[in-house]
């Protein structure tokens, strides 16, 4: 029992999309320097890939994979009409600011190829629960990382004013994400080892290998 | 591997003199306010190493002082009158995000003086790139007046520095605290030349790719002052010593290491050239490194395919004896 | 000669898809699992930002403005074609080579290094019309996919480095990948 609701649980607590599968990473490198930014990529990601990972789920099982790829593809790509429209009257601004990794969200890793290797081979309650956690592991990484760079690279939190006199200006830039998300995807590593063994070793191979 | 280690702590040593003479330098020439910010990125960069370390589970050897260095040669590339939190944060991104992420100073990658450098610069250019007149003595926690463009920049932009030759010798000019002194830098990289403390050829390919470049397009009207200039400017004899020639990253081959140094100098004046870039040379330093990466795997390469050759003729030798040896058995017993 | 030829490559540097716009850093992470993978994804990456950009030519000429939000269900299609046609030659012209190469091609048929290529063009030709020929579509789409190699090279120089037993377990790969990448960025966002 325990298993299966860590499965279910696995896009936060084991398997999180970014920071263990390093999958869409581009958006969260590039767009995620501010929450009004991160809001809407969580927003438009969301809906998205719910959407099209669900319908996606009726797609004949036994086509050939390319076929059921390109399927996956155009069915994501279906589901950005309308949400590109809806996008435009609720974030007109922030859609202008995350320009083309709007529509690349719709052609992002999780739904053209996890769909195959992970969602699909669950019952449709299982994988509904499941991709509501993986999409849910995305929004808290690409949250966390929009804090951390708007505090300090701007100054700010969604926009206003912070208490912070130092700013790292570095980190609103495509190199600053770059970084950051590397320390992040370490740590999220560290911690998942740690909870996984109970906090007992160090990194065991380092270990070794440092004293040879 | 004990002969190893010695000779890398004797290399540190030796690099460890250098730096520290450079920094009474700066302490001569801007006061109390330079050893205070040498001090800080040393006392952060140490407590960062002891830290991350702890967190890799490796212990602390007297191999790992060289993020005291490091530090060294991070505080001589900033102004004095930096904020002395940003010398502080470059400390801890030269060990933690240059080094340590990386596997520490067994597999090194980047300069970490060098990395924490190019930070520094796009996330705080103007601190990093202002500096105080020479003789301004500050206080630990004093911050200058006034404070005015590096004399690289000026020499950028006009293509001529105002200052005598002795001046310039002696480092008598706006610049980074410790990268500034000619003559001592001279000194220093004739020492660890030839005690084989940094790489020759990459510090003479990285002197003479500038030197070269700087003759035949020279940044101002005459050749000799562009050729002159443009190795005692923009930090470029600083970088040959400390960055380009450690022994760290610099391909070991002679021949290489030159091309190395060689490349990174010439890309680093042309952009002094064209865009009148302040300290190129840094950051193409970085920008190399990969270059550097696949050089060293060639060298791998080469060492591996002489062994084999080695190994195939000694066996090739020894099959020839034993048969020799087998035919001089065989003719005594007829 | 030769400043022209600095200042273009740090301008190509500059203007790469993976170093300044982090596109298809998750397919090149996926094709690191070994230097042979990153090469060969990367050249059909080459391939599908260059007949990409050709089609988006084509598309972005008879969409009207009006339209915007089918574009990328038209650039999907026209990926997808592309898709299907290079899989159905490579198998029926070297069927050996088709067992070799298809992960390949599945590999960067869909991902952001191709979509943002044809987005970014298209986003460009839109803020300057004299872009909008099918030789400078081509062209970007060429440039790109160069770019991406280049960012492959860059990985694969460092490939036993980061994935070393030296790497603490937690930061060997894909993180260490990434500081790389930054750091690396980072050099070349300061001389541009």
């Amino acid at each position: 029992m325990n298993e299966r609701r860590e499965s279910v649980l696995a896009g936060i607590t084991a398997d999180n999309a970014v920071l263990s599968g390093l999958m869409v990473i581009s958006p969260v490198i590039i767009c995620g320097d501010t929450i009004k930014n991160a809001q809407a990529l969580i927003w438009a990601f969301s809906i998205i890939t719910f959407l099209s990972v669900l319908i996606s789920s009726f797609v004949p099982k036994g086509l050939p994979y390319t076929v059921k790829v390109i399927t996956y593809a155009l069915i994501s790509s279906t589901v950005y009409v309308p949400v590109r429209a809806a996008a435009d009257i609720f974030y007109p601004d922030a859609i202008q600011r995350i320009g083309i990794y709007f529509p690349l969200l719709a052609v992002n890793s999780l739904i053209v190829f996890q769909t195959e290797a992970k969602f699909f081979r669950m019952g449709r309650l299982r994988m509904t629960a499941s991709l509501f956690f993986y999409i849910l592991g995305f929004d808290a990484v690409m949250l966390i990382t929009a804090l951390v760079r708007e505090l300090l690279a701007y100054g700010t939190i969604n926009s206003r004013i912070a208490d912070v006199d130092m700013l790292i200006s570095g980190l609103k830039e495509p190199f600053g994400g770059f970084i950051l998300l590397g320390l992040m995807c370490g740590l999220y590593r560290k911690l998942r080892s740690v909870m996984s063994r109970g906090g007992s070793s160090a990194e065991e191979g380092d270990a070794n290998v440092s004293g040879k | 591997m004990l002969k190893k280690a010695k000779k890398e702590r004797l290399i540190w040593l030796d690099i460890m003199i250098t730096l520290l003479t450079l920094e009474v330098m700066a302490y001569f020439y801007y006061g109390a306010r330079a050893v205070a910010s040498a001090g800080l990125c040393v006392g952060v960069s140490f407590a960062a190493e002891l830290i991350s370390l702890r967190l890799m589970g490796r212990r602390f050897t007297a191999d790992d002082l060289t993020c005291i260095s490091d530090a060294l040669i991070i505080s001589l590339m900033l102004p004095v009158s930096i904020d002395h939190r940003i010398t502080a944060y470059a400390g801890i991104f030269a060990v933690v995000v240059a080094k340590n992420v990386f596997g520490g100073r067994r597999n090194i990658i980047f300069s970490p003086a060098a990395a924490a450098y190019v930070f520094v610069l796009t996330s705080w250019s103007r601190e990093a790139l202002m500096f105080p007149e020479p003789h301004t003595r500050l206080g630990i926690m004093e911050k200058p007046d006034v404070l005015l463009h590096s004399a690289s920049h000026a020499f950028n932009i006009t293509g001529r520095l105002n200052y005598t030759d002795f001046e310039i010798l002696m480092g008598n000019f706006s610049g980074p605290a410790g990268s500034a002194s000619v003559l001592l830098l001279v000194i220093s990289a004739v020492m660890l030349i030839f005690r084989g403390d940094i790489s020759a050829g990459a510090f003479l390919g990285s002197v003479i790719g500038t030197g070269l470049t700087a003759y035949l397009s020279p940044v101002g009207y005459s050749r000799i002052d562009s050729l002159g200039y443009s190795v005692v400017t923009n930090m470029v004899l600083f970088a040959s010593v400390y960055i380009i020639a450690d022994k760290r990253i610099a391909p070991q081959r002679d021949l290489f290491a030159f091309f190395y140094g060689f490349i990174i100098a010439v890309t680093a004046y042309i952009l002094t050239l064209t865009a009148a870039k302040e300290n190129p040379i840094i950051a193409a330093a970085v920008l190399f490194t990969p270059a550097a990466l696949a050089l060293r795997s060639l060298e791998r390469k080469i060492d591996t395919e002489l062994e084999a050759e080695k190994r195939r003729e000694a066996e090739k030798v020894s099959g020839e004896t034993e048969a020799e040896a087998g035919k001089g058995v065989a003719e005594s017993h007829e | 000669m030769q400043m022209y030829l600095v200042n273009d490559i740090i301008a190509f540097l500059a203007a790469n898809m993976i170093l300044s716009q982090a596109l298809g850093t998750s397919s090149l992470f996926i094709a690191a699992h070994s230097r042979k993978n990153l090469v060969g994804t990367a050249f059909c990456i080459l391939l599908f930002t260059t007949f990409g950009t050709a089609c988006a030519y084509i598309i972005d000429s008879a969409l009207p403005a009006s339209a915007a939000e089918f574009r990328l269900l038209l650039y999907t299609a026209a990926v997808s074609v592309f898709y299907i046609v290079l899989l159905t030659l490579l198998y029926s012209a070297m069927p050996q080579a088709h067992e070799k190469f298809r992960r390949y091609i599945h590999l960067s048929a869909f991902n952001c290094a191709v979509m943002g290529t044809l987005f970014t063009m298209s986003e460009k030709a839109d803020g300057d019309s004299s872009l909008r020929s099918f030789g400078e579509y081509v062209r970007f789409g060429a440039e790109a996919g160069l770019g991406f190699i280049a960012a492959a090279l860059i990985l694969t120089a460092a490939y036993r480095k980061l994935n070393s037993n030296r790497v603490p377990k937690s930061f060997r790969g894909g993180p260490a990948m990434l500081i790389y990448l930054g750091i690396i960025s980072m050099a070349v966002w300061s001389l541009k």
